[in-house]
């Protein structure tokens, strides 16, 4: 606990900050990290990974078992497993990176204007999300997809919605108990602007509870975009996605139950990884609920 | 005491067990059948509306017509007597007489089918406002009743097939005239008919639920309840089906479902009639396809022979025509290209789109539709075509198809054999999709109207036959549709179930249930 020395008296150093916070994370939110940072290498390395063109049919080849020629076997239409999987990783990150991403920035606005003004816009900015939040996120998902077409920014917007209530409300409770601080009324007493206060002072307060929220969130986002594509509104086929590729090998899985299980545990995995860096990004951030629990 | 005691309680157990036996056949035969078929619900059971497969399958339970197709084919020379127990013509064959059989009772209580009901069915099956089939029906003048019991067709010219359009298919089915006014909108979802099963209730997406029509004039049929349900996705049926959840249930036209089904114990699978012939639709009224040079290019891009491999031999062929090969008036000789990728990008070339064309297609989401799509959609990449397909779940895909949202259209069917129907269906200008008797035009093909209609009333059939072809030809060349393949129906059924007839095809493209379809254990 000599960590505990560090008080706002002194002055932080950046990097020993980053240093401390990163002494904080666990064994499992490395494992997190390690799976999601090799997903994302494996995205971006996609064309040199893959063995075949992900889209290439060869009806010769289909339901091949896995051997040396199909690493992870060939789908219904003799297509790479093991290909559409790498390139399968490019769709659920960017369409779960940028659908928080998106969320984050528009809900922690929503939250912060809403918990800083108070008032009226605050009870209709809070009510709006309320109802938003009273949706499950993937039949909310699912009707947005269905109304206004499955393409990659639809999607992305989709599950930005569905996420973005989560962000207001813990951006708005953040705000809140920051508002009355004295370092607050000490920049309104030197008649500093609301944004200014609010941005440059409150923000860097409630931001790493934010980005707890952002890393769970992504686990969702990535599992509302592959249920999305199995009830088969995910993108147009032959674009390969995790989803989709289960939805595919469903029609085959009592002879061939690998074409639905390999990209089954790739979203497990990529789930289960963001699952790990929220819990540990949790816990460093906030030890009070590491001891709680 | 022992000494009597021992033969009576032994004469007794001989008893007890002599009734159980005989009793046990009637006790362990069911009699409820469950079928599991490849659809998300129902569309429309109005019969003159009826267009899916699901449609179809459940109107022929619900319905009969003045004559029917011998339960198990499909084979017009096998039509057989149903709700006429006689009919005559006039020498010239213009003029048709039907005797109706007496005390044939409607479902629900609505009492016997009368001319009336026959009239009533058969105008509205003619009339474009209250019927999809309504051009079968073009050449038909009158349709009158004599006295209840007689009814009177007068032609306005002879016709190929009179049965035809009379049988139990399409616009043939004989509606309860009473039922109809009563129930008006809802008739299509509350359905009266006179067949051998009856109706019962709806689940929206989960089953439709039919009884036995007790008083079926050919006998109370040996099933009592038949349950209809909906389990769309494959391997959520195969599992009802190998469970024994289902009894039959909508197969794959897939080798490897075939074989996988095959080895189950006591399984086996009926491949039907007719063969379902997919054309490729395209819409020749709109860019980029108004250009017959961009039409050809995409003939020249369909490769039907590995859509064939992969769908399995067994039950898939490659359409060489237009209209399926059962057809009388069909033709092979109708300069129908072969696939060649490299004619197909210099047609595209030539069309002014040398690096390739996007083009947008609405897909089904049934996946005998989505495979086949996709396996189009790698085929055209090789030649040019970008082919975006936009999924929705199969019966959005046929209204948005009928809408004219979608350039493209695979569609599979089978009509009655005989090349008219399908000809007029899918390619005269009266049926092209947005006019007031729209049917299944996707093409908007105007090309062979007049020979179709030419054919429609010649008498020489040698003519008749030329008629055809050259309308086949026309529609080719034109390149209103391209052919892909030609699928037979696949189901699985457990050994146990006897259909009660020979099940060779069916005009309903499903298992028909009959008053003779039992187990038989």
């Amino acid at each position: 606990m000599t960590d505990a020395t560090i008080t706002p008296s002194q002055p932080i150093n950046r990097r020993s900050a980053f240093r401390y916070f990163l002494a904080q994370l666990n064994a499992s939110t490395w494992i997190g990290i390690v799976i999601v940072v090799s997903l994302v290498l494996a995205a971006f390395f996609a064309p040199q990974l893959a063995t075949h063109d992900p889209a290439h049919q060869n009806i010769m080849d289909q339901l091949a078992e896995p051997g040396s020629k199909f690493w992870l076997g060939a789908d219904q239409y003799g297509r790479d497993i093991w290909s559409r999987i790498v390139y399968g990783a490019r769709y659920s990150l960017t369409i779960g990176f940028f659908a928080i991403l998106t969320a984050l920035v528009v809900g922690t606005l929503i939250g912060m204007i809403a918990g800083y003004v108070g008032g009226r816009i605050d009870i209709i900015f809070m009510q709006v999300m309320d109802v938003v939040l009273a949706f499950p996120s993937l039949i909310l998902g699912l009707a947005l997809v269905a109304l206004m077409g499955a393409t990659l920014s639809n999607i992305v917007i989709a599950i930005a919605f569905t996420a973005t209530p989560a962000f207001a409300r813990i951006a708005r409770a953040g705000v809140i108990t920051q508002r009355d601080r004295e370092y607050v009324q000490a920049c309104q007493a030197m008649g500093f602007s609301g944004p200014r206060i609010l941005f440059r002072h409150i923000m860097p307060a409630i931001l790493p509870e934010v980005m707890v929220m952002a890393s769970l969130w992504m686990a969702t986002a990535v599992r509302t975009e592959a249920s999305l594509a199995f009830i088969g509104l995910g993108l147009a086929p032959p674009t390969p996605t995790w989803g989709g590729m289960v939805r595919d090998g469903f029609d085959n899985i009592l002879s061939s139950f690998h074409l639905a299980l390999v990209p089954s545990l790739a979203i497990l995995l990529l789930v289960l990884a963001f699952n790990l860096i929220g819990d540990g990004l949790r816990d460093a951030i906030d030890p009070r609920l590491k001891d709680a629990s | 005491m022992m000494h009597f005691k021992f033969p009576r309680a032994l004469a007794l157990a001989a008893i007890l067990a002599g009734s159980a036996l005989a009793t046990l056949p009637a006790m362990a035969a069911k009699t409820e059948l469950t079928l599991g078929a490849a659809a998300a619900d129902i569309g429309n059971l109005d019969p003159h509306y009826s267009a899916s497969t699901t449609d179809r399958t459940l109107v022929a339970w619900i319905f009969g017509g003045l004559v029917r197709f011998a339960p198990g084919t499909t084979d017009p020379a096998r039509i057989e007597p149903d709700l006429a127990e006689s009919w005559e013509s006039s020498p010239d064959k213009l003029v048709w007489t039907f005797k109706l059989r007496k005390g044939v009772q409607f479902h629900h209580g609505y009492g016997e089918v009368t001319a009336e009901d026959v009239v009533f069915s058969l105008q509205k099956a003619a009339d474009p406002e209250r019927s999809a089939f309504a051009t079968d029906y073009a050449s038909f003048d009158k349709i009158e009743a004599v006295d209840p019991y007689t009814v009177r067709v007068t032609l306005k010219n002879a016709i190929p097939s009179v049965l035809g359009p009379l049988a139990n298919y399409a616009g043939g089915f004989i509606i309860s005239k009473k039922a109809y006014e009563e129930r008006a909108e809802t008739f299509s979802r509350r359905p009266v008919g006179f067949g051998p099963f009856q109706l019962d209730s709806i689940e929206p997406g989960v089953a439709v639920h039919f009884t036995a029509h007790k008083d079926y004039f050919r006998g109370t049929p040996k099933l009592t309840k038949v349950t209809y349900r909906f389990l769309n996705a494959a391997a959520a049926r195969d599992l009802a089906f190998l469970a024994g959840e289902v009894d039959a249930a909508t197969g794959l036209a897939d080798p490897n479902w075939l074989k996988r089904t095959l080895a189950a114990d006591g399984t086996t699978v009926d491949i039907f009639d007719p063969a379902e012939l997919t054309v490729l639709h395209i819409n020749t009224k709109k860019a980029p396809f108004d250009d017959i040079k961009v039409r050809r290019a995409l003939a020249y891009a369909v490769d039907p022979s590995r859509i064939a491999t992969y769908r399995g031999t067994e039950f898939t062929r490659v359409g060489k025509s237009v209209i399926p090969s059962n057809n009388l008036g069909y033709t092979e000789d109708n300069g129908h290209v072969e696939f060649d990728a490299e004619k197909a990008k210099a047609l595209l070339a030539e069309a002014g789109y040398p690096d390739g064309i996007t083009v947008k297609m609405i897909s089904s989401q049934l996946p005998s539709y989505e495979s086949s799509n996709q396996i189009l959609q790698a085929q055209l990449q090789e030649a040019g075509f970008k082919l975006e397909l936009q999924p929705v779940e199969h019966a959005t895909w046929h209204q948005m198809i009928r809408q004219d949202l979608s350039p493209l259209v695979t569609y599979g069917a089978a009509r009655f054999p005989v090349a008219d129907v399908y000809l007029s269906q899918f390619f005269h200008s009266n049926s092209a999709i947005g006019s007031p008797a729209a049917v299944t035009n996707f093409s908007h093909c105007d090309v062979a109207d007049k020979q179709i209609e030419a054919a429609r009333v010649e008498t020489d059939p040698e003519k008749q036959l030329q008629l055809w072809q050259e309308a086949q030809r026309l529609i080719l060349e034109a390149v209103c549709g391209i052919p892909v393949t030609e699928t037979s129906g696949v189901w699985a059924r457990r050994k146990t179930l006897d259909w009660g007839f020979d099940f060779q095809g069916s005009m309903s493209l499903g298992p028909l249930v009959t008053e003779l379809t039992h187990f038989t254990e």
